[in-house]
């Protein structure tokens, strides 16, 4: 055990107490059970979790089941749109695991950034959309693994709402009825950050850089645990379980380092409509309150998170900083373009790290990366694309 | 107490939209009452930038001041970042939510301070609502992100090629973030139907409503979807 | 019916130490279990003095545990829990296990005075770092070191320049489930911030709340003594993160006096954590099967004008087993339910 030190680096609690659960005082519901509850009043279809699954602990103790493979992989609009090696490498890695997956065009965006930044939506709407790509899931065999930090708090809260409200709940079948669809709740919602969580031993056993020498610092999305806090992974071994687990136990997994800081807990400032036109808000906030903060008490060498927009805030804010000398200057990519990297993919074909802002040279070179050679594979590929020598990349190129 | 701007509204008028707020199905699990802890502001990212306090729109809608509420609506619920951090509230209030729900009421009902706040964001709601996908690879434009450093200029300039060499095939697209079937889409405009959503945008923006409807119209005609 | 003149008493702190003494006062004999080792129940193991008057509790408590333990009318059993209860009034047959060895009593009454538990800050809906840091601590943890003589940071064992107090920790919180308010906690806290600006003249110590509750002589007793002769600031707005920036705490909160925002640095933190039922008022409850009321206390009939029967016949309760007391509410308390368990065995001895 003598890498533990290391390892959880920065997470350690400063203290010997020790939280012990009382099951006596367990609040919250549990949600699932009034699911099954409703399947078999034959409200709606419950879909099961797809064995093989892992079983990861929650805020209030409960085990969740994760599942490892045949899951329906629930796009992220941004993710997909603007920060496209972020979907790209949670695919990479199902892919190098050999885990088998699903990536639906049946599936439309939850819809959710809109709503929240427009309110040009509403509740069955919002409820609607969700039960539409449950449903296209669903008929697929396969199980939705939501890869937006949002779409999964969204629809966190769509379910609930589901759950308590009858009249809603009639409402939206109806709609799904009239589309010609089943309609089902899945036994879990599920992001895909604890998928990574579910593999992280599986991550490190395959891991080809050593990353030991880097230090990253964790942004949790706001969306992942603020929304419906009971469901979200919480690690006693991390923080004391006091603080949601997610990222941080796959990127120790993988030997980096975590730092702590102390806006760990702040928003990224998105704010939504805020990203889009509002902008002085999201690059002052994502600036101010999370990268300075950052720099100034963790020094890391890169930004790692699980949400789109997080990922979107924080890399784009520092350009307009660095311009007027401010302390930034971090590259900024999910955990799973993180982990992909470890593991060896190419961070132009697989990590896409050319549609991310802030320099990430220095953090690739110090993992071991020949960013010039690199980049001149992609070139070439780029050239064979641009001669029609070839239509597409593909995933053969890439494994 | 709320300040002379809207002295022009009738406090009827300011009722009607009080009184539609509080009548969504969500507004009671999302009020309780509040005695003012102000934990909600602690952790507010939007009360750190802006003149903007969760806890007095929470309060307001609580001690039910029509006149306060009226002016929030116009004033103040815009600047929300919806990050949801202020539902950590012990009274288990959700401020974030109060204002959802005040936000959809303003957006049905065209208020003008609405209607400013949302103008540079009309392209973006069409968007969604046509396609299914927010965000496009080719909204990545210099001019529409000046302050995102010359990379977005880059993504531009190559985007056809550079969205090639993406090795998932639901990717190789440029104005849809990924490859969404037609009748996917054509189901989407069903929920918009039938759900009211589209004539909200009529409130907002006619044009774009008329833009729309057409194009959903002659979609669900042609998929033969019922959407009533 | 010689048994009918036994009172059995669950639970020796103030409640239970003061209905054991008027029990035999009334001429009846009482036996005063007592689950651990010692007497005086939570006030006596970990508090350093009691709140308002700021006397030290053994010395302020001795008459009382003196009053049982060398009284003949008194049976005091310590070590000793509740196993079975059988029968009803007048004729009780209750087990007791005392380091393993089981007996039967029976008794004509029983009184109940449990207690409460600290809140364990691990299950706060705020992120205060208790798990996290050492500096956190809680009113149990600052009057351990009272007892000591000393204030200091757990983490260096240096003496704190800035002290913060954080009131209402697992009280008044509908999503714990504790939506009551645990009565003593202000109290307490500006009581210690006494006792911190005395060892630490030159310390500043902040107390952040969202309501000061100082019922009726606590007011000028120890909120504006705090206030006026020991300069403590009382800031109105309550915290929501505590965590960790260089070798100080940061505390983020709202002043809602002023409405901002503020972020503060303290050298230790101190959580006034609520009361909660003890696990014996729970067990308790199973056991003399005694209705649980919404906030998870023993039930009481009467309201305000009966505050210590319960639906049983035969059972009373004194204390915070019923819900957040002050001392002065545990012993009245205590000596009322032994008023009531004597009455109602005197008045079943005449239907005999």
């Amino acid at each position: 055990m003598d890498s533990l030190d290391v390892r959880v680096n920065g997470t350690k609690v400063e203290t010997s107490r020790k939280f012990e659960r009382d099951p006596e005082t367990v609040r919250d519901e549990d949600l699932r059970e009034a699911i099954w509850e409703l399947g078999r009043e034959g409200e709606w279809i419950v879909q099961p979790v797809p064995e093989p699954y892992y079983l990861a602990p929650t805020k209030y103790g409960r085990l969740k089941k994760i599942p490892l493979e045949h899951t329906w992989h629930h796009k992220s609009c941004g993710q997909c749109g603007h920060i496209p090696g972020y979907s790209t490498s949670i695919f990479w890695l199902n892919r190098v695991l050999g885990y088998d997956y699903f990536d639906p065009r049946d599936q439309t965006s939850c819809t959710a950034w809109n709503y929240y930044a427009s309110a040009t939506s509403n509740q069955a709407a919002q409820a609607a959309v969700a039960m539409r790509n449950f449903s296209a899931a669903y008929e697929t065999g396969y199980f939705p693994l939501i890869h937006c930090g949002t779409s999964f708090g969204h629809y966190k809260e769509v379910r609930h709402e589901l759950v308590h409200d009858a009249k809603l709940r009639r409402q939206v079948r109806n709609i799904i009825e009239k589309l010609g669809r089943p309609f089902v709740m899945p036994e879990e919602i599920v992001h895909y950050s604890e998928w990574m969580y579910a593999v992280r031993e599986e991550l490190a056993t395959r891991r080809q850089l050593d990353v030991s020498g880097i230090t990253a610092t964790v942004h949790p999305a706001c969306h992942y645990y603020k929304l419906q806090t009971g469901d979200a992974i919480y690690d006693p071994e991390i923080y004391g379980g006091q603080r949601t687990a997610a990222v941080t136990g796959v990127v120790q997994a993988l030997g980096a380092n975590v730092a702590d800081y102390s806006t760990w807990y702040d928003c990224c400032g998105f704010g939504f409509r805020h990203i889009l036109v509002q902008r002085d808000f999201t690059r002052s906030f994502a600036t101010l309150r999370k990268i300075e903060v950052m720099k100034q008490e963790a020094n890391p060498d890169v930004v790692l998170t699980h949400d789109t927009g997080c990922v979107t805030s924080l890399d784009k804010s520092q350009f307009a900083a660095q311009a007027h000398g401010r302390n930034v200057g971090v590259p900024v990519m999910s955990e799973s373009q993180f982990a992909a990297l470890a593991l060896g993919a190419h961070p132009f074909r697989v990590t896409q790290l050319h549609w991310h802002s802030v320099d990430y040279r220095l953090l690739l070179e110090k993992m071991g990366i020949d960013v010039d050679k690199a980049w001149s594979e992609f070139q070439s590929d780029v050239d064979k694309v641009k001669q029609g020598e070839m239509e597409y990349l593909t995933w053969e190129h890439v494994l | 107490m709320p300040s002379d701007r809207y002295t022009d509204v009738a406090l009827e008028e300011k009722q009607r939209l009080f009184n539609e707020v509080k009548a969504d199905a969500r507004y009671e699990s999302y009020l309780y009452g509040c005695y003012e802890c102000g934990i909600c502001v602690a952790a507010c990212p939007s009360a750190r930038f802006y003149d903007f306090s969760p806890r007095k729109i929470t309060q307001t809608l609580a001690r039910e001041d029509v006149e306060l509420f009226y002016e929030q609506l116009n004033d103040d619920v815009w600047n929300c970042s919806q990050c949801f951090s202020c539902n950590r509230c012990p009274r288990q209030n959700s401020p974030g939510g109060l204002i959802t729900i005040m936000r959809e009421v303003a957006v049905k009902n065209g208020l003008r301070t609405t209607k400013e706040a949302l103008a540079g964001y009309t392209r973006i709601i069409y968007k969604i609502m046509t396609t299914g996908t927010q965000v496009s690879p080719d909204m990545l434009q210099e001019d529409a992100f000046p302050d995102w450093g010359p990379q977005v200029k880059a993504v531009s300039e190559n985007l056809d090629v550079w969205r090639r060499v993406l090795p998932p095939e639901t990717l190789h697209t440029t104005g849809l973030s990924w490859q969404v079937e037609e009748r996917t889409m054509h189901e989407l405009y069903a929920i918009w139907k039938m759900t009211g959503c589209l004539d909200m945008i009529g409130e907002l923006d006619e044009g774009l409503h008329d833009i729309m409807e057409e194009i959903m119209d002659d979609a669900l005609e042609e998929s033969g979807l019922v959407a009533e | 019916m010689a048994n009918a003149d036994t009172i059995l008493i669950v639970g020796a702190g103030p409640a239970g130490l003061e209905a054991a003494r008027t029990v035999a006062e009334l001429g009846k004999k009482a036996i005063l279990v007592e689950a651990k080792a010692d007497l005086g129940g939570t006030p006596y193991a970990s508090y350093a003095t009691l709140t308002p008057d700021l006397k030290e509790t053994e010395a302020s408590m001795k008459h009382m545990l003196d009053a049982v333990q060398q009284n003949p009318a008194v049976d005091v059993r310590v070590n000793t829990r509740i196993v079975k209860s059988e029968g009803a009034l007048g004729a009780f047959r209750v087990s007791l296990s005392q380091e393993s060895k089981e007996t039967v009593e029976e008794v004509g009454a029983i009184v109940v005075a449990t207690g409460f538990q600290h809140f364990d800050p691990g299950r706060e809906t705020q992120m205060y770092g208790y798990y996290e840091y050492d500096d956190v601590i809680t009113l149990v943890d600052a009057e351990k070191m009272f007892k000591e003589g000393k204030v200091v940071r757990p983490s260096t064992q240096e003496p704190p320049e800035k002290v913060a107090f954080i009131q209402c920790v697992g009280s008044r919180d509908r999503q714990i489930g504790n939506k009551y308010c645990s009565k003593v906690c202000c109290g307490i806290a500006s009581k210690q911030s006494i006792e911190i600006k005395r060892m630490l003249p030159n310390s500043k110590v902040f107390i952040f709340y969202i309501d000061m509750r100082m019922y009726g002589f606590w007011e000028d007793q120890i909120y504006w003594k705090a206030q006026e002769e020991y300069k403590v600031n009382y800031i109105r707005g309550i915290v929501t993160e505590i965590i960790k920036k260089g070798d100080k705490l940061l505390v983020k909160g709202e002043d809602t006096t002023m409405g901002r925002p503020m972020e503060v640095l303290m050298d230790l933190v101190i959580l006034s954590v609520g009361m909660e039922p003890s696990k014996g008022t729970i067990e308790m409850s199973r056991i003399f099967q005694i209705p649980r009321e919404e906030h998870g206390f023993l039930q009481v009939v009467g309201g305000p004008l009966d505050t210590v029967s319960t639906p049983v016949a035969g059972i009373f309760v004194a204390g915070a087993a019923a819900g957040p007391k002050d001392i002065e509410d545990s012993v009245s308390m205590g000596a009322a339910a032994a008023a009531k368990a004597v009455g109602v065995l005197n008045r079943s001895a005449l239907h005999v």
